[in-house]
């Protein structure tokens, strides 16, 4: 049975536990990688703003935003107010990973 | 509203340091303020070009990695090395050139999160109308992390086999990250090759917009990183082609 991209983006975003890092984004399906590279650019955004990129329904946007916020990708910000959750992202990876393992950088672009 | 330009290369000796140089310095001539930052940690150069000595260089990205410091604690302000007289300011974040944090950056590695949080907070604080990201070349994390976050981005390559394969990765990734403005430039090309012909193979290898293509340059060589080229020698054909490089940066 296909999945609806909703589907994927959480199956993808749930494979992995650690926080997200740069060349993970260019290995998700669409339209998880645009609506990440869009929020991502944009540093301070909103619910409504992401969810407008990804075209999923508001709970589907929500599921996937608590998600990023459980990678650390997406942090709540103090703006967020009982109308709208806003967030800022943040992207993260060590350079020399001493307790993790390797990125796989290249499986990832490959 | 600030812009982030990313300036990368698959290979070294591209001329990334000297290409972000001299960007910087028209935009600056041209009344902008701009920050430059050297993530080329492990190999770092950049402030040469801007004549700025390590007895001046005080606090460097790298201590704003290690938390010994704010990011702009780490920004010093090169407008006066440019050469010349200019409208708006230059502020340069060095990497360290001592060996021992060299050493130390490449044995304990860091969080490039921290790179992303400095990249904001200094275009903030600094009130910056550019910030140029001066990179390691090839791919990692760090560069990976630059172009996701800029609103440009600047590969440059040279008329050389292992160029063309290595910047074809570059250029897949950065289309997967959709940076929203990417210009190639392609530079010291041998004086025997046509430029036009140059710039059409690579037009048609990449799909991409080719904001210049540069010869080599003898004054270049002879200038030997001392010093900001566009500044020095403002009519040169080499000069003309960066400024139409900055010219569709700020486009």
């Amino acid at each position: 049975m296909n999945e609806t991209p909703f589907e994927l983006a959480v199956k993808e975003l749930e494979a992995g536990t650690e926080d997200i890092r740069p060349s993970d984004i260019v290995s998700y399906s669409e339209p998880l990688r645009s609506a990440l590279n869009f929020v991502i650019r944009l540093g301070r955004f909103s619910m409504t703003e992401f969810q407008e990129k990804l075209e999923f329904t508001r709970e589907e946007t929500k599921k996937i935003s608590d998600i990023l916020v459980a990678r650390n990708l997406f942090a709540i910000s103090r703006f967020t107010t009982a109308e709208e959750t806003y967030f800022e992202s943040r992207l993260t990876a060590m350079t020399r990973p001493l307790t993790r393992p390797p990125s796989d950088i290249w499986k990832k672009i490959e | 509203m600030s812009t982030i330009i990313s300036v990368h290369s698959f290979r070294g000796g591209t001329g990334k340091s000297n290409t972000t140089a001299n960007i910087s310095a028209l935009l600056a001539v041209d009344g902008a303020r701009v920050g430059v930052v050297d993530t080329d940690i492990q190999s770092p150069g950049i402030h040469v070009l801007f004549n700025l000595d390590e007895s001046e260089m005080g606090h460097s990205l790298n201590d704003y990695l290690w938390g010994k410091c704010s990011i702009e604690e780490t920004a010093h302000d090169v407008t006066s090395h440019l050469g010349a007289e200019v409208k708006g300011q230059v502020f340069l974040i060095p990497s360290s050139i001592k060996p021992g944090e060299i050493a130390r950056i490449l044995r304990e590695g860091y969080d490039v999160g921290l790179l992303n949080d400095g990249f904001r907070d200094v275009v903030e604080k600094l009130k910056l109308d550019y910030l140029l990201i001066d990179t390691h070349p090839g791919l990692n994390e760090e560069t990976l992390l630059s172009i996701a976050i800029s609103n440009a981005l600047v590969i440059i390559l040279r008329p050389d086999s292992q160029d063309y394969q290595g910047t074809a990765v570059t250029v897949d990734v950065a289309r997967k990250l959709d940076v929203p403005k990417m210009l190639m430039l392609v530079n010291k090309v041998p004086p025997q090759f046509d430029l036009e012909d140059v710039r059409t193979r690579v037009e048609q290898t990449y799909d991409a917009t080719v904001a210049a293509v540069l010869p080599h340059s003898d004054e270049m060589m002879t200038l030997a990183s001392s010093g900001i080229f566009a500044i020095r020698f403002p009519d040169h054909p080499m000069t003309k082609g960066l400024r139409k490089l900055v010219d569709q940066l700020k486009a």
